[in-house]
């Protein structure tokens, strides 16, 4: 953000009006966020599920047609879910992230088990700083906070799974794999709790008998 | 209306004093009625509690049965606290002194302090709280956060993003009050900041309130900043000219120029909002363009005369063409103004021809252009309808009271346009109509009204007004062809709801309401706006006056009026601002604002506001009346009214509405005026007012 030069209307860009915004989702996705909305009382309340749809949907990320597009789905306005979007760390507004998010776990036990070694190492093999993606589109290094995996420090979180304790070469082994994964593991994050999210009714039936 | 009597009274004690206030009233408010004061930030009397910037705390606890008082172990914030019996709080310890000194101290560790070069220094309730109830030194050493000082969020709001405390009133004011949620809070925790969708423009039309309602130098006016210090300004009451809700404002000043406008609080009329047209729209008072000469056509050029030159000249004219003169009347006239623009077409030029009205079609009958409704009544309405065009362009402030009345005492609204209005958001029912189509609409659903059927878009409509109603629509009705039948099928309406005293067609002008009332309308077989216009075209009216209006810009016929004011022999102009009618003149008479005389103005709601006298008039300007009293000298020698005042007296005998009205009593919230036909405006009412 540059301090722009005050009072210069044009500069500014306007945001576009609901019925310009393009709808991207899949005929699936669409299907799958009327049954979300089932689960709630009003639509409001299905934005952090129907923010998961549009991740999966628009490939890992949230571009800003994502935000606009799951405001227009659910009638509110495009700031409200843009500050939805940026509270929580899982949604990715903004900025692509690649095929594969790597999160290294920097908190108390993890950083005493050797987390700062394992994040360099990462750091020098990809050629990326946090927050940064490879140039081939491939893998995105974050950052993260605890991820409550102690017992398995220092820990590593790709897409829905937890890889830990992790060595030099057990890293060495994951990046191999993960460039021969043809689904990206970030997509299939997003895909993984919708359905959850989908059936969450079904399994409060269940345990309610 | 919620009457006190159904409130139930609790006894509470604040700082060992007992008193008596309604259940569930927030700590925050109580307290004031001992005359206490609890620093705020966050809360806000008009929006949602929300308890963020923790700077009310108290400590509380509550009268057991034996006498004991027991405190809970922690603070609690006032501003989310409901009054309950038996509740104890303390305002005043040495603990919640400290208290606040800590959620000070914590507010200011990244605020930047650039308090000499910050537009709120002076009048900022963060300055203010931090003198009277913060630590005097910090502790914190380290570097404050940098951001950018200076974000454009439109062509009216700045952002200064180090200066924001994160108290979230600006969020919740586009969320609760204004409706249209362009403001947000992006990120978390330390870097939360207010914004709009990705730092697009902020394009709310009420986007002015922000800066008011920010309690830090955070949101700041674009067009005020760094122009003056508060301490500086000379602040008077005035009203708003922008429409004819008659908004209340602060004009502040400088050196006899106009600085910035503030929202004065009058519950009944627009509680303390402005929209954006109001706050900003009023720089054409010291504008290049406005006219400050008189100036006399000689030949084919306008040349500089003096008053008394262009007075002889003028009243000749015009005394010589008898009934063939004719004056049009702007929206922005006071109503002394008014009175006089009658009296001296009337009886001076002895004309039957005068009007203020420049819709395409112009409605003969009086009880077309009735209004019934106060502004407040909407909050307490059975159901509203809003009909016609988006109600937040033509009456903003009305808008913000129709919202209100949906989202906070779940007033059904009914939205019957031809377009898509903001009002669609909340409307329980949103008919659309074709133009032209309007009174086949109306007929049919009043016939559903009344017996039910029809087809399926209308039946919820007429389930909703069914019972009762009161109407929003404003005189842009009679733009469209079948203007007339409009009115009457809205009037039916009502009357089919059982309610004909929901019944309102708002004026739009600032004073079209008091032109309405003072009748600046034709008199018996006299011309109005339109032949008017056609008159002057062929040559059958010759001297014609316009008072403050432009008819290139208020009529839709531009052809019509360029061969009127063409073909017309003498045309005197008296308007604010040079427009295009100047160059047809053959005199131009430079006129007021209304900033710079004293008079009344007539709102919506029939309520008689007073303006004082506030900026000096620029060259040689003069208020309207005073021109007319000087014509009216010159012409038959009548006396002058030597002021406003008089000239309301003069205004109070002879037309009945105004019995009783003077200036005296016109300090504070003005005085509504009776009504014609004294029905009982409450009719629409649930309860009927307690």
């Amino acid at each position: 953000m540059d301090i722009i030069q005050i009072n210069y209307r044009d500069s500014r860009p306007k945001a576009p009006p609901p019925e310009n915004v393009e709808l991207k989702f899949s005929e699936r996705a669409v299907r799958e966020l009327e049954q979300l909305l089932t689960h709630y009382p009003d639509k409001k309340s299905a934005m952090l599920p129907a923010l998961w749809i549009a991740q999966r949907e628009y490939g890992g990320w949230l571009p800003s047609n994502a935000i606009a597009e799951v405001a227009v789905r659910l009638d509110r306005s495009y700031a409200e879910v843009e500050g939805v979007a940026t509270f929580y760390t899982m949604y990715h507004p903004g900025h692509p992230v690649g095929k594969h998010l790597i999160e290294v776990c920097t908190c108390l036990t993890c950083s005493v088990c050797g987390a700062y070694r394992i994040a360099d190492y990462l750091k020098q093999k990809l050629g990326v700083d946090y927050g940064e993606t490879t140039e081939d589109g491939m893998f995105t290094l974050e950052e993260v906070e605890c991820l409550d995996a102690c017992d398995r420090a220092p820990v590593l979180q790709v897409g829905d799974q937890y890889i830990g304790p992790v060595t030099r070469e057990d890293v060495d082994k994951l990046l191999e794999r993960l460039r021969n994964t043809a689904e990206p593991t970030s997509v299939k994050l997003a895909d993984e709790i919708v359905q959850t999210q989908l059936h969450a009714s079904d399994q409060e039936k269940v345990r309610k008998g | 209306m919620g009457s006190a009597a159904e409130q139930k009274l609790v006894k509470i004690t604040v700082n060992g004093t007992e008193v008596e206030v309604p259940e569930g009233e927030l700590i925050v408010e109580s307290v004031k009625r001992l005359g206490l004061e609890i620093p705020i930030f966050c809360y806000h009397p008009r929006m949602k509690p929300v308890g963020m910037c923790r700077m009310c705390l108290v400590e509380v606890g509550f009268k057991q049965a034996d006498g004991s008082v027991r405190m809970m172990p922690k603070p609690q914030a006032g501003c989310t606290l409901p009054a309950s019996e038996n509740l104890v709080v303390v305002t005043d310890s040495e603990s919640i002194h400290r208290d606040r000194k800590g959620v000070l101290e914590f507010l200011l560790a990244n605020h930047p302090l650039d308090c000499p070069i910050c537009d709120r220094g002076g009048e900022c309730p963060l300055q203010n709280n931090t003198i009277f109830y913060g630590p005097s030194t910090s502790r914190f050493i380290e570097v404050k956060r940098h951001l950018p000082k200076a974000v454009p969020l439109s062509e009216y709001v700045t952002l200064d993003l180090e200066r924001c405390i994160q108290c979230g009133r600006c969020v919740r004011f586009t969320e609760e009050i204004s409706g249209d949620s362009q403001l947000a809070f992006r990120f978390r925790g330390a870097e939360m900041q207010p914004s709009t969708f990705e730092l697009t423009d902020f394009t709310s039309k009420f986007s002015g309130n922000v800066i008011e309602v920010c309690p830090v130098g955070a949101l700041t006016s674009s067009k005020y900043r760094f122009r003056s210090r508060p301490w500086d300004l000379e602040t008077k009451a005035s009203i708003c000219t922008e429409c004819g809700n008659g908004c209340n404002v602060w004009l502040d000043y400088r050196s006899g120029k106009l600085v910035r406008i503030n929202g004065r609080t009058n519950e009944l009329v627009n509680e303390e909002w402005t929209c954006d047209r109001g706050k900003f729209g009023q720089e054409y008072i010291d504008s290049p363009e406005r006219l400050d000469r008189v100036l006399l056509r000689k030949a084919d050029a306008l040349h500089e005369s003096s008053w008394p030159e262009a007075m002889d000249a003028i009243a000749a004219r015009f005394v010589e063409s008898g009934d063939s003169s004719a004056m049009l009347v702007g929206p922005r006239a006071t109503n002394e103004d008014l009175y006089l623009a009658r009296e001296i077409v009337t009886k001076t030029f002895g004309s039957r021809n005068l009007d203020h009205r420049w819709t395409k079609n112009l409605p003969n009958n009086p009880e077309a252009t009735a209004v019934h409704s106060r502004i407040a009544d909407f909050e307490t309405a059975r159901a509203i309808l809003i009909f016609g065009n988006d109600l937040s362009d033509e009456q903003p402030i009305l808008y913000l009271r129709v919202r209100k009345a949906w989202s906070q005492f779940n007033v059904p609204v009914v939205v019957i346009s031809d377009r898509a209005t903001s009002a669609d958001a909340f409307a329980e029912a949103v008919v659309r109509y074709a133009p032209g189509e309007e009174v086949e609409i109306l007929t049919s659903l009043s016939g559903m009204v009344r017996g039910g059927g029809g087809s399926e878009d209308l039946k919820r409509a007429s389930e909703i007004l069914r019972g009762g109603f009161l109407l929003a629509a404003s005189s842009s009705v009679f733009n469209s062809a079948s203007g007339e039948a409009t009115a009457v099928a809205l009037r039916d309406l009502c009357a089919s709801a059982g309610t004909p005293d929901g019944y309102n067609l708002f004026a739009l002008g600032a004073n079209e309401q008091g032109a309405r009332d003072l009748g600046i309308l034709p008199t018996e077989g006299g011309k109005d706006t339109k032949r008017i216009l056609e008159a002057c075209a062929s040559g059958e009216v010759k001297s014609l006056w316009l008072l403050h209006c432009d008819p290139f810009s208020l009529y839709h016929d531009r052809g019509l009026v360029e061969r009127a004011l063409e073909n017309v022999e003498f045309l005197v102009v008296q308007d604010i601002l040079a427009t295009e009618a100047t160059l047809f003149a053959s005199a131009v008479l430079p006129s007021c604002s209304h900033a710079e005389y004293e008079g009344t103005y007539t709102n919506i709601e029939r309520r008689v506001q007073r303006v004082p006298r506030i900026l000096p008039p620029k060259g040689s300007a003069r208020p309207p009346w005073q021109v007319f009293c000087d014509l009216r000298l010159a012409a038959t020698g009548a006396m002058p009214f030597f002021g406003p005042s008089e000239v309301m007296e003069a205004i109070a005998k002879e037309h009945s509405q105004f019995a009783g009205v003077s200036y005296s009593g016109l300090a504070g919230e003005g005085c509504v005026l009776a009504s014609a036909d004294s029905a009982l405006a409450s009719a629409g009412i649930e309860g009927g007012g307690g």
